[in-house]
């Protein structure tokens, strides 16, 4: 087990509780559970992970991948673009806590995300997906990021 | 200091708290606004099918936080604006259940069994009205007897229990919770042991972080908000939109009945109702009461227990089941009135009974200053106990909050039937990256979103195997003092390691844990988180 200390330790003479102990119980409670699902106590009807299923966690997780790396990457893209155009040195990071910089990628992910998501449901990319998006990620600043200064909306906090 | 000087301190921290704005020269204090502010987005929300009153909750707090800080002065408002949502989104549910037949909580199943079929007979409003009436009134008896119970309980607790029946005190609350959660014990033994497993990652009293594998993320071990939003809201939120993705289908449309002119609810209707409102207010208030036990099994109960005794002692009426004004008074009097009892558990002995209260115990942690457990009822007579005005400020909010109910929450019921309409397929996806903001801005880690969705498709891979998210929530928060109290009860006991078998009251206790367990497999609950 990757703990330091066994189940029970001798410091200084005094016999204390280790690290060990919590995790150890924790893991025999779940042995507990397993032991009584399988002596078949239970007249229960169980659930079950279809393949579909596990699809739906694929294109979940290839959602959240591509939001947020939009997220992630659409700030500092955009000061790359702005700079190639200006000729300025300009870097994102002192430019985290400046609109319109740090609702870019906020702003790009989360409109991703929640469009995609819509669209799978919907089984089709529609525009109504789009501005839901938008319009929520819109909100979201309205609601997070305007009346505080000390709040920080993904990925600024980050990079 | 007597007890009727901490009563009014408590009424006094609620009143003249930070004002929030001056009405006719008088001063109307922020934790009234929020306690408003938070029972009306409650009934709005309980009123969307596919919300929660906890999600409400889990969103809010980083928020409020945001506006409060963590000040002592903080605590009234923020737990005012969370109790307000946890109230109202009870009466809220009520509404998509008689309008359109749609539940927008899981508690208020049963009421669509005779709310809609009155909404189809053209009584929309006056089943609205039974509702109401219903609901407020087991809600405001639950909150009487949580605050005739809860300080004598914490007393018992305080004065009986040292440190090894407290040990066990927390061992027996998390069995029964595993016990009676969900509908299989041995899911809900595990759940409880991940939930264990899990808050022991990163923590301990060595140098080297257990279970971290030498990761510096593991080490800080797994943030609180992050792991319970992330199995108790993402969680749901997966399984729903994988439901709808499933099903590639919207909401059914409705046609809208024509309603009859006289929709008032008079005093003869209301005197038949009150035996069936007592009925479920009492089934209500003593399962909320028992920790883990939902508002859901309540309603089902009051429901149960009234349409027998309807059926026996009135068979010319209308019978449950078929639009009989009782059959939404029974529902909505037993799964209202779990809300105060609920906070029993949670107030002496710092226990949380369900989803709602999880997120009072969050707010509380978040905060600091008031710890919630059987400390906050010592009652000091030289000194000043904050945490018992706080107490007392609390009680003082859920009178408010009911008294809001009962003023102006069923016209408000009667307002927010559109929400019913907002489809499922845009709300959801809005929901969870509000959620997945809520945990950034407090944790500004992308890292701490991965994680979210980690704990996420945990909570969505329990629903779908039938294995109840709440055991591993409250094991996560229990935790960490099951094993600050072992540790201490351990060195108390000279290192004695039958602790738990040496002492009468422990040992009671354990054997109970036991004896929970067996009967649960012996008979399995139908109970559902």
């Amino acid at each position: 087990m990757d703990v330091d200390t066994g189940l029970i330790e001798q410091v200084r003479r005094r016999v204390t509780i280790g690290d060990s102990l919590a995790p150890t119980v924790a893991a025999g409670v779940i042995g507990l559970g397993a032991l009584i699902l399988l002596i078949g106590g239970e007249r229960v009807p169980s659930g079950s992970l279809s393949g579909a299923n596990l699809w739906f966690i694929a294109l979940l997780l290839v959602c959240f991948a591509v939001g947020f790396a939009l997220m992630r990457w659409t700030g500092p893209a955009a000061v790359w673009v702005a700079n190639t155009f200006t000729g300025q040195d300009l870097d994102y990071r002192p430019l985290r806590d400046t609109a319109p910089w740090k609702y870019l990628g906020f702003v790009a992910g989360c409109t991703f995300v929640i469009a995609a998501l819509i669209s799978a449901v919907q089984g089709r990319l529609t525009l109504q997906a789009l501005l839901v998006g938008l319009g929520a990620s819109l909100a979201m600043i309205a609601v997070f990021d305007w009346p505080f200064d000390n709040l920080l909306l993904p990925p600024n906090g980050d990079v | 200091m007597t007890v009727f000087d901490y009563i009014w301190l408590g009424i006094l921290a609620v009143f003249q708290g930070p004002e929030a704005f001056s009405l006719f020269g008088v001063a109307i204090s922020m934790t009234i606004v929020m306690v408003l502010s938070g029972f009306l987005l409650g009934i709005a929300v309980g009123a969307t099918p596919g919300l929660a009153g906890p999600m409400a909750m889990a969103i809010s707090l980083p928020i409020l936080i945001s506006v409060f800080g963590f000040s002592p002065d903080a605590l009234l408002p923020v737990m005012g604006f969370l109790i307000g949502v946890m109230k109202g989104a009870t009466i809220g549910g009520a509404v998509p259940a008689i309008l359109f037949n749609t539940p927008g909580t899981p508690d208020s199943y049963m009421t669509t069994l005779d709310g809609y079929p009155m909404t189809r007979a053209g009584y929309a409003k006056k089943a609205l009205k039974i509702a109401h009436f219903s609901s407020a009134t087991g809600d405001t008896f639950s909150d009487i007897v949580l605050i005739l119970t809860a300080p004598f309980l914490a007393l018992l607790v305080e004065a009986y229990l040292d440190l090894p029946e407290k040990t066990a005190l927390l061992i027996f609350s998390l069995g029964f919770i595993a016990s009676v959660v969900g509908g299989s014990v041995g899911k809900g033994v595990i759940s409880m042991g991940l939930g264990l497993l899990a808050v022991f990652i990163g923590t301990g009293e060595d140098f080297y972080p257990r279970l971290s594998m030498g990761t510096q993320a593991l080490a800080q071990g797994f943030p609180i908000a992050t792991s319970v939003l992330g199995v108790l809201v993402l969680g749901e939120v997966f399984k729903s939109l994988d439901d709808l993705w499933q099903d590639r289908r919207n909401t059914r449309e409705t046609q809208a009945p024509t309603q009859a002119a006289d929709q008032s609810l008079r005093w003869s209707d209301i005197r038949k109702l009150l035996p069936y409102i007592g009925r479920s207010a009492v089934i209500g208030t003593a399962i909320g009461a028992l920790p883990g036990i939902g508002s859901t099994l309540a309603a089902t109960m009051g429901y149960g227990s009234s349409a027998r005794r309807h059926a026996a002692k009135r068979p010319e009426a209308t019978q449950f089941g078929q639009g009989a004004a009782e059959g939404i008074a029974a529902t909505e009097a037993a799964n209202s009135s779990v809300s105060g009892a609920n906070m029993i558990p949670v107030l002496s002995l710092g226990i949380p009974g369900n989803a709602a209260a999880v997120f009072l115990i969050l707010a509380t942690e978040s905060i600091g200053g008031f710890n919630p457990g059987p400390t906050v009822f010592k009652f000091t007579t030289d000194t000043v106990n904050p945490e018992l005005v706080m107490a007392f400020g609390l009680f003082t909010i859920m009178m408010i909050a009911n008294l809001f109910n009962w003023t102006i929450g069923g016209a408000f019921m009667r307002v927010v039937g559109v929400m019913a309409r907002v489809p499922k397929h845009l709300l959801l996806p809005v929901v969870l990256m509000l959620t997945l903001t809520a945990i950034y801005v407090q944790e500004t880690r992308l890292s701490a979103m991965w994680a979210a969705i980690g704990f996420g498709l945990l909570g969505y891979l329990m629903r779908r195997v039938g294995m109840s998210p709440l055991p591993f929530v409250i094991a996560f928060i229990l935790g960490d003092k099951l094993e600050e109290t072992a540790r201490q009860a351990f060195a108390a006991t000279g290192g004695d390691p039958w602790f738990l078998f040496t002492n009468p009251i422990a040992a009671v206790l354990v054997g109970l844990t036991l004896l929970v367990l067996v009967l649960a497999i012996r008979k399995p609950t139908e109970i559902k988180p």
